[in-house]
């Protein structure tokens, strides 16, 4: 794999330095997740007091537009795991079509849960929970979103290559979090 | 056993560390070395602050009316801000700063697997220290370390505000030291040092971090919705809204349990290298040490409850009561294993060795009403009692704090290349533990009799006792300052201490004190058993450091290993 031979090139150092990044990426990963399975558990005591949910008188949550964008955000899943097999190979055509795909479908995602949020009438704990559930995951898909924006651009700038994918590396990872993260929000909001 | 010795390089001469200043401290430095004194000297300035509050506690419990606060508000800033300083601000804290300065030399490397987040874990510490005590001045913030709500929401003032955000820094400080410690202690180990060959030290790191990163998160998740009740209008904690103070208790637990061992896994660790190297023995059940680290690390997640025995729901309570007795049998491993560690030693009473045997005796007395709080009925009928106090403070006090001093005793020689005066430390011990049995033993009796905690007035009948503890507790906050006292004269003015004063095998000791900016000159060799004390080999392998770095030993610090082979109980 491409990715090996770029790895074969590094020095003893260098090559600590990646296995503690990739490492330290899953670590935390794995870490801040737990952030989304506390408003879970929020989400799932709030609504276990509730006679019955949404309480009464409600309208519930619609549920295509934000299945569509759920779909959108994991195929942006995909995509972004094309552009680092695609950096990885020195490929920078296929990679900014999908790195940058990737991107305007993790903006179409965040738009779409904007205006959720904005539109959800006021309801007390129903509409509070989703509010805080939802900003706090756009809170980390803007954050890595831009951080991805910034990698294309150090791409653009020759400042990424094949010898050094990191970067990209870590864009991806993130990504796939943002993802894992959203399909657990899902389920609890709109399938649940 | 193959003679192994330690790593020399012909014709290499020993690098002379630089000798530090004091504002090299004071500087953004990404070297572990110095971040680790960084977090102990922050985390001891945040010690007397905290326990000068504490001193103030025993001041206005000297009566049953309130005299010295201006009113019972007032004793509930005093003794909010005293625990959860004590707690996030001087234990964590200073865990982490051994941890910081000892876990890369352990394991033989150059520094932490991430430097600059090292440096930036530390330097989110006092800014939420000063936020901490700021919030202690605005006021108000008076709803316990624990914070429960609607105390901390609908009845306390900014202070509480900017308790809760100074907490959101310290945890992120937590995860992001956390994440390191996995880090380095996974990738960076030496060729010849697998996880069974690891100091247990470091093994209680690894689990103390395991629990931080997978714990920590859940008190994030507590405190923005806390900080939101408080400031954006959201009810998640108000049951009149459709929020519920029972979320709360159940999500700050799930952290604040698990951070229970947060403070003492570590200890644990400080402990099991202390008693091993002091009475020249083998540990016994090395394995069972280790391993009962991680089990504590997996059960510690299955406990929260049992700190809301009187709120939970009844069915709830009895499995909560049996994972909470199943928590005390990794526990019991331990002493059990560290009692066989000493069995037939030749001790060195040393003053780290004191305060080890202290720790071992105290810690168990707190265990033990661990296992009496854990059981349903007693826990009731004691509930936010005197006993509880107690309890907490044999277990942190008692437990970690003793095993900080020991380890101060024991790793200052290697952090400042001086050894501390044995005499005091030895006049430090023998005021602090019977001052510290007498302050927190008599809260049992206190407690059964019915005396609740966080009060500022009490019934007369309690006077005496209080009295008394009070008395003790003076004597306790006093003793400290011969320990700060014997650190400033002995950075000066002590006996210098040589490589390896204690002549352990551990990989910090395979270097000159305090290590040079690299660590280690070469790529250290690791002894295959770091407490291998007893055989030919270990003394072969102190004695070729001691030719590399010149023995500057305590000469009474007899090589035992020459005396002859002990019969130890090995593994």
């Amino acid at each position: 794999m491409a990715q090996h031979v770029a790895e074969q090139g590094l020095t003893r150092d260098e090559l600590m330095a990646l296995r503690n990044k990739r490492t330290g990426m899953t670590v935390f990963q794995v870490s801040w997740i737990m952030a989304f399975v506390c408003l879970i558990v929020v989400n799932w005591q709030i609504r276990s007091n509730a006679p019955s949910w949404p309480p009464a008188g409600v309208e519930p949550l619609s549920s295509i537009l934000p299945t569509i964008v759920t779909l959108f955000l994991a195929a942006s899943g995909w995509l972004v795991h094309n552009a680092l097999q695609a950096i990885n190979a020195d490929q920078l055509g296929r990679f900014f079509s999908q790195w940058r795909l990737a991107l305007v479908l993790g903006a179409a995602f965040v738009v779409v849960i904007a205006f959720e949020w904005i539109t959800i009438p006021t309801s007390g704990m129903y509409s509070t929970v989703f509010r805080v559930m939802t900003a706090f995951h756009a809170i980390h898909a803007l954050v890595i979103g831009l951080y991805m924006w910034l990698v294309d651009r150090r791409v653009r700038a020759g400042q990424v290559t094949s010898h050094d994918t990191w970067a990209v590396e870590a864009g991806t990872k993130l990504w796939y979090f943002v993802i894992v993260a959203w399909i657990m929000f899902y389920v609890v909001l709109y399938v649940l | 056993m193959a003679a192994v010795t330690a790593p020399t390089l012909p014709g290499a001469a020993i690098e002379q560390p630089k000798r530090l200043r004091v504002s090299d401290y004071l500087r953004w430095s990404v070297d572990h070395k110095i971040i680790g004194v960084q977090y102990m000297a922050t985390a001891l300035f945040f010690f007397i602050f905290g326990g000068a509050l504490a001193m103030l506690i025993r001041w206005e419990l000297l009566t049953p009316a309130i005299d010295l606060m201006a009113d019972g508000q007032a004793y509930n800033s005093l003794f909010s801000i005293h625990g959860t300083v004590m707690i996030f601000l001087w234990i964590i804290p200073m865990m982490a700063g051994f941890a910081n300065y000892l876990v890369p030399l352990m394991l033989g490397a150059k520094d932490m697997a991430f430097p600059w987040l090292n440096a930036f874990a530390f330097w989110l510490i006092p800014p939420a220290g000063i936020m901490m005590i700021l919030g202690y001045f605005v006021g108000q913030t008076e709803a316990g370390w624990t914070s429960y709500p609607p105390l901390s929401t609908l009845f306390s003032g900014d202070g509480q505000t900017l308790w809760a955000l100074s907490l959101h820094l310290l945890g992120v400080s937590s995860i992001l030291g956390a994440i390191n410690f996995i880090v380095t202690i996974r990738n960076m180990r030496p060729a010849g040092m697998g996880y069974f060959q690891m100091p247990l030290f470091v093994w209680a790191m690894l689990a103390t971090s395991i629990i931080i990163v997978m714990a920590t998160p859940f008190l994030a998740g507590a405190l923005t919705l806390l900080i939101l009740d408080r400031v954006a209008g959201t009810a998640f904690f108000n049951p009149a809204q459709g929020g519920d103070v029972l979320l709360w208790q159940n999500i700050f637990w799930f952290y604040s349990h698990p951070a229970v061992y947060i403070m003492v896994l570590p200890a644990f660790g400080i402990i099991s290298e202390l008693l091993s190297v002091h009475s020249r023995k083998p540990v016994f059940g090395y394995r069972a040490i280790a391993l009962s680290s991680m089990a504590i690390a997996l059960v510690g997640f299955t406990v929260w409850a049992h700190h809301m025995f009187t709120s939970l729901t009844p069915e709830l309570r009895i499995p909560f009561m049996i994972t909470s007795m199943i928590i005390a049998v990794p526990t019991g491993i331990k002493v059990f294993s560290w009692l066989g560690t000493i069995w037939g030693g030749k001790i060195h009473f040393t003053s780290a060795m004191l305060f080890a045997l202290g720790f071992l005796s105290m810690f168990v007395i707190g265990g033990i009403s661990g296992v009496m709080l854990g059981s349903v009925p007693f826990d009731i009928h004691v509930h936010d009692t005197y006993f509880v106090v107690s309890h907490l403070h044999f277990v942190l006090f008692g437990g970690s704090v003793l095993a900080v001093y020991g380890a101060i005793y024991h790793w200052f020689p290697k952090i400042t290349g001086r050894m501390l005066d044995e005499r005091l430390g030895k006049i430090h011990f023998w005021i602090t533990y019977p001052a510290f049995f007498l302050t927190f033993f008599p809260m049992h009796l206190a407690g059964m009799l019915g005396m609740p905690r966080r009060v500022a007035q009490y019934a007369p009948e309690f006077q005496t006792l209080n009295v008394f503890i009070s008395i003790a507790a003076f004597v306790l906050g006093i003793s400290t300052f011969i320990l700060l006292y014997n650190m400033v004269h002995s950075l000066f003015y002590g006996e210098k201490a040589g490589a390896n004063p204690w002549r352990a095998l551990t990989l910090e000791w395979a270097t000159s004190s305090p290590p040079p900016s690299t660590n280690f000159i070469g790529d250290p060799v690791p002894f295959p058993n770091p407490y291998g004390y007893g055989t030919e080999a270990a003394y072969n392998y102190v004695e070729s450091q001691n030719k590399k770095y010149g023995t500057v030993n305590p000469s009474d610090y007899e090589p035992v290993e020459k005396i002859g082979p002990l019969s130890a109980g090995t593994e």
